[in-house]
């Protein structure tokens, strides 16, 4: 095997892993706000595509806009969401909260299944068709959307996180709840927003894959399990151990296909998972949460 | 409470309620047909059908066609002046539920007879409800197994791939092409193809250089494509009937193989070119001839039936059938027949005999002659090669 065709692998893995990282992104901002992993999340990717074919195809919208009408609609979907059903468990109990995200992941399909069909529906390339070549190794001109969308995300997040008060507040959500209250930080209203921010972050990986791979009302299930096995791998509640997990996932899965087979590279990904989760319980970047008596 | 307590809680809830929705599908829609003018106790026929789920995209048609024919044959007087009603239930694309709503069909609607299922795990999973029953089925699904692994009692309209392959098979033999890669999905019409196919590419010219594989739902195949790409392969040949193919077709084109990417009767939706684009152009696959009519001898019974089915779907849906909807049509069509060629009161072992004796019925798929040992009744007559060119079906001479 040359060296191009080695960097076709690595380019593969990066595109795949871009996209688990951003879905990865989601869970990882809601377990900090609220100790749930949600299992909505996959539908929040769905609904991304979805919206914005629906704004793109039968609103006649321009590209861009139905872009950021698909992200927005998500983003006020995940908000509802919040204030709908994980907020009226008024008692916060985990696991009652994750139940309530099966189930609302549930009702977000099916919702999708009845008002746009049950084919897939495709959206165009962001800027034509066309790759440019990287040593000879062929990159899509829509990964280098992906890729930067995702650079971008990650970008804008560090930035809530350190450089702005409201990014300071949610990490002392994060760090401790009863004591982020003490101090006059409204938890609900923390919550409330890393929902409309997991939202955002599914729906804008669902655009940027859809005029790659075509959207549906069942795609969010598949997308969000890689999205978890990657959060789970970089170590839950840190958004770059997110982005960590979700490229090694992606890379992982490339050279697993590159050196063994196509066909057990989901099961070689999960055995590296549970060797990884073995060793480092916390995952790759995770902090030991273990408290000490 | 430690965080490995709480992942394995939250795993527990998951499943918990994973087997309480699950459960709760089972009593998902019921549609009772309609009742027409025919006051008689109607003849009840069940229809297992997956409205939601990955092939709710094919339960559609299939649903459509059947709701549309129903009506038909009962303003038409019924048979044996009984209207018949058609119980469409959805198996939400699961085996499990499969089976949950067959017995149903048959316990509480007390069917006499079952088509279905969309797919070919759940047209499998049923079959030992059908087989204590004793009532026949008629899948409207394509894979091999359902007829090669045979049941007296279960019936197929679909092509099924051992019809489909050896025809494709023949066809990449007389483009000239030696080296072929195989690219397909791991689920069960993808891995049905592939058995096939490597059970038959040895008794052709061809070599199989490459065998890669992807799971429904993938984003991206590159790494796949790229694994062909260095395995010297002069075609490409991709088994799958979900969206991922028009994944493979892009990333192929993105990729620069300049190959022929020949596909199977699984791509045969409109669905697939919208997808793919311009990388749908000159993909070439196998499929019955509905798809553009011109396929049919003019003048022929065969044209008659289609052109009257077609012209009757799209004025009522806005949309041509595709070829799950013909399927549907047969399977609706070969048991409705079956019955109007029986008195009046008949069994469920003498409607099983009587479908078996069908001889030269002309349905939607082609011309149906089953026998004891060939319940899918078609032949290579009833497939045409296509070629997508100008993003629509072209006939491939």
């Amino acid at each position: 095997m040359g060296g191009t065709e080695l960097l076709q692998f690595v380019l593969a893995g990066l595109k795949n892993g871009s996209i688990y990282a951003l879905v990865a992104l989601g869970f990882t901002l809601i377990y900090a706000a609220t100790g749930v992993i949600n299992f909505a999340q996959g539908e929040f990717y769905m609904l991304g595509g979805m919206l914005s074919v629906w704004a793109y195809a039968d609103l006649g919208l321009p590209l861009p806009l139905a872009g950021l009408v698909g992200v927005m609609a998500t983003a006020a979907v995940g908000g509802v969401f919040e204030l709908g059903a994980i907020r009226q468990r008024k008692d916060g109990d985990p696991l009652a909260l994750i139940v309530i995200t099966v189930g609302g992941s549930m009702v977000l399909s099916s919702m999708a299944r009845h008002l746009f069909g049950p084919n897939e529906r495709p959206l165009p390339l962001f800027s034509g068709g066309g790759s440019v070549s990287v040593f000879g190794a062929v990159l899509e001109v829509q990964t280098i959307w992906i890729l930067g969308l995702t650079a971008l995300a990650v970008v804008g997040l560090w930035y809530l996180y350190n450089r702005t008060g409201l990014g300071r507040a949610m990490r002392a959500c994060a760090v401790n709840r009863d004591a982020a209250r003490i101090v006059g930080i409204d938890t609900r209203l923390m919550v409330t927003v890393s929902f409309l921010l997991a939202a955002a972050l599914g729906a804008l990986a669902g655009l940027a894959v859809t005029p790659l791979t075509q959207t549906a009302f069942d795609v969010g299930p598949t997308v969000g399990i890689k999205g978890f096995a990657a959060a789970i791998l970089g170590g839950l509640g840190n958004p770059i151990a997110a982005v960590v997990g979700g490229l090694v996932l992606g890379m992982l899965e490339s050279v697993s296909i590159a050196f063994i087979s196509s066909t057990y590279k989901d099961a070689i990904a999960l055995i590296v998972l549970l060797g990884v989760l073995f060793v480092r319980p916390q995952g790759i970047l995770g902090r030991s949460r273990r408290e000490k008596v | 409470m430690t965080t490995t307590r709480w992942y394995f809680a939250s795993v527990v809830a998951l499943f918990a309620a994973m087997a309480v929705v699950s459960l709760s599908a089972c009593g998902a829609e019921s549609d009772p047909g309609d009742d027409g003018a025919a006051t008689a106790e109607p003849y009840r026929i069940g229809a297992v059908l997956s409205l939601s789920g990955t092939y709710a995209g094919l339960g559609e048609p299939e649903k459509n066609t059947i709701e549309m024919e129903v009506e038909r044959i009962n303003d038409a007087g019924g048979v044996h002046g009984r209207p018949i009603e058609v119980i469409i239930v959805d198996d939400a694309t699961d085996a499990e539920t499969a089976v949950a709503v067959t017995t149903r069909l048959i316990e509480q609607d007390q069917v006499i007879a079952l088509i279905g299922a969309t797919g070919t795990g759940a047209t499998m999973a049923m079959r030992q409800e059908v087989d204590r029953a004793g009532i026949p089925q008629v899948s409207i699904a394509g894979g091999t197994v359902i007829t090669a692994d045979f049941h007296p009692l279960v019936f197929q309209t679909a092509w099924s791939n051992s019809l489909v392959v050896p025809f494709t098979l023949r066809y990449l033999e007389e483009q000239g092409v030696q080296k072929v890669a195989l690219i397909a999905d791991s689920g069960g019409f993808g891995a049905d193809g592939v058995a096939v196919i490597k059970d038959l590419i040895g008794a052709t010219s061809l070599e199989l250089v490459a065998e890669e594989s992807f799971n429904p739902g993938d984003t991206d195949m590159t790494a796949q494509l790229t694994k062909i790409k260095t395995s010297g392969a002069e075609a490409v040949l991709m088994w799958n009937a979900g969206r991922e193919a028009a994944t493979v077709a892009k990333n192929m084109a993105a990729l620069d193989l300049g190959i022929q990417l020949v596909g199977s009767h699984g791509n045969a939706r409109l669905e697939f070119i919208e997808g793919a684009g311009p990388a749908a152009e000159d993909f070439v696959f196998a499929a019955g001839k509905v798809l553009v009519p011109e396929a049919y001898a003019p003048g022929s019974d065969e044209q008659v039936v289609a052109t009257d089915f077609i012209e009757r779907y799209t004025e009522r849906y806005g949309v041509a059938p595709d070829t799950f909807a013909g399927h549907a049509y047969d399977g609706l069509y070969l048991v409705v027949e079956a019955m109007k060629r029986l008195p009046e009161e008949f069994t469920a072992e003498e409607l099983r005999d009587e479908i078996e004796s069908t001889n030269g019925f002309v349905g939607i798929g082609g011309v149906f002659t089953f026998s004891p040992t060939d319940h899918n009744g078609l032949s290579d007559d009833d497939l045409v090669m296509y070629r997508v060119s100008g993003g629509v079906w072209t006939l491939e001479k």
